[in-house]
């Protein structure tokens, strides 16, 4: 029993050691996909149609295509034409696109979902564009899309996990290692315990903003 | 009475004795069912070339272990089918019964003999060291601070962790899905160094020319044999004995030749 502990210590451990990049490649994605989607999604909505088509493009391109082959593409594909980049690089770029694409798209339908009537009403009060969007219209759209937006944090941990592919060390893969040493589902079952825990906290903390969000309706 | 007790009881226990005897002693029916199932399963890492990968035409598995699985086949008298699988749980799915066969350039280890059986071996393997060609590393010491790449499960990890001195010199061990994933990085330099089979490093050499070189060190040499479950005693005897057949006739020579040039099946 005692060795059985021991033993469960020290994979979760070890486990452990390896969600330190599935923890640092989430944040860096988070951080930068949210307000690249925000920014994104005002240029879909804008008078350009150019800009339009470009971004329309863009969301087809990566919304339309597995992370995983684009994962490849990066960081393969890319070294074969010379440019070469570092493991972390590579992947951290690839899951800001990827994500940014997803996240565009739901805010997009976010503004859209506004009523056109808050935007005369604004005009009404001498707002400019961008007094308009800030005071009135993102506010709105934040509330509004906090499900989705959860929905895409939840599934961002678990898809860390395809990372393996460029020979990086994450949860899983040290799970895997385990597995693989040991012929036993031990690890899996702690890798999984690991990945709740992570979107546990990942649902209260959206949990938490929608309840501070949730003033403006 | 006492004496028809003590002579029941000396019965029950002769006869108990005579059961687990026999029971020893039978021979299990893994060669029965195979030969009853008309085929058996070869669970294959299928991004191993030459041993077994997916060729050009109609992206069917080739390469050696291939020919070689399909020629005993024959002589067993049933067909083969080939099931890719992930390398690192390969055993798992040996052991679990969704194959019947590791057969795919699998080293024999120590670690590996305690949870399945293998055939004798048929070919002697060097795990090599593999740098870029315009890379001035030369000798193990000079790996010191350095990335080196291999595949995960593989025994190119078990015998990096046998040489525990050089392990630790090293910045960073990169592990891949595969070998093919390994020697890309290697392209890219994002490795400096690559430790792998040398059946399958010298054919990747063969394959992109002048892109890689082998240091005159190695990490030890290591023999490949069919990976099979360890109950199945009686389809072992039977293959191990289709192998020996192989192994010294003309078919098992042209086999080799086909793949590497020379016969290097061991005798």
């Amino acid at each position: 029993m005692e060795s059985y502990i021991k033993y469960l210590l020290d994979s979760t451990i070890f486990i452990l050691e390896g969600s330190v990049l599935t923890v640092k490649l989430y944040a860096v994605t988070i951080i930068f996909a949210i307000p690249f989607g925000i920014i994104l999604a005002l240029m879909k909505i804008s008078r350009f149609k150019t800009l339009r088509y470009l971004i329309s493009f863009y969301t087809w391109v990566f919304r339309g295509t597995p992370l995983l082959l684009q994962l490849f593409f990066t960081y393969y594909g890319l070294s074969i034409i010379g440019i070469t980049l570092q493991p972390f690089t590579a992947a951290a770029l690839t899951f800001v696109v990827n994500y940014s694409a997803y996240l565009t798209e739901i805010y997009r339908a976010g503004i859209e979902s506004i009523d056109k009537g808050q935007y005369e009403a604004a005009r009404a009060l001498n707002m400019d564009y961008f007094q308009t969007m800030r005071r009135i219209i993102l506010p709105q759209v934040v509330r509004r899309t906090i499900p989705p937006t959860c929905n895409e944090a939840i599934t961002l941990v678990k898809d860390t996990a395809l990372v393996v592919v460029l020979g990086m060390g994450d949860l899983l893969r040290s799970a895997k290692e385990l597995f693989s040493r040991d012929f036993a589902i031990t690890p899996f079952a702690i890798a999984a315990v690991l990945y709740l825990l992570m979107t546990t906290v990942i649902v209260y903390f959206f949990r938490k903003i929608e309840d501070k969000y949730s003033v403006y309706e | 009475m006492k004496r028809s007790i003590v002579t029941l009881v000396s019965l029950l226990i002769s006869a108990l004795f005579i059961v687990s005897c026999t029971k020893d002693s039978a021979k299990d029916k893994s060669l029965e069912q195979i030969k009853a199932k008309g085929y058996f399963v070869v669970g294959l890492d299928d991004q191993f070339p030459p041993m077994g990968f997916r060729g050009t035409d109609n992206n069917e598995i080739i390469g050696f272990d291939i020919d070689l699985a399909k020629e005993a086949a024959k002589r067993l008298g049933v067909r083969v089918e080939f099931k890719p699988v992930a390398w690192d749980g390969i055993i798992f799915s040996l052991n679990k019964g969704d194959i019947d066969v590791v057969w795919n350039g699998m080293t024999i280890t120590e670690e590996r003999k305690q949870k399945i059986e293998f055939s004798k071996p048929y070919l002697n393997n060097r795990q090599i060291i593999m740098v870029a060609a315009d890379s001035n590393i030369t000798s193990k010491d000079m790996l010191k601070g350095k990335i080196v790449g291999l595949q995960l499960g593989s025994s190119s990890e078990n015998a990096l962790n046998e040489a525990a001195d050089l392990k630790k010199s090293l910045k960073d061990v990169k592990k891949y899905e595969n070998n093919t994933l390994a020697l890309m990085d290697l392209a890219a330099k994002r490795v400096d160094a690559v430790i792998i089979d040398e059946i399958v490093g010298r054919w990747n050499m063969a394959k992109k020319p002048g892109a890689f070189k082998v240091l005159k060190e190695d990490l030890g040499t290591e023999l490949y044999g069919v990976g099979i479950r360890k109950n199945d005693i009686t389809f072992k005897e039977a293959l191990d004995k289709v192998l020996d057949e192989i192994k010294n006739d003309k078919v098992g020579e042209e086999i080799s030749k086909k793949w590497f040039g020379e016969n290097i099946l061991l005798k």
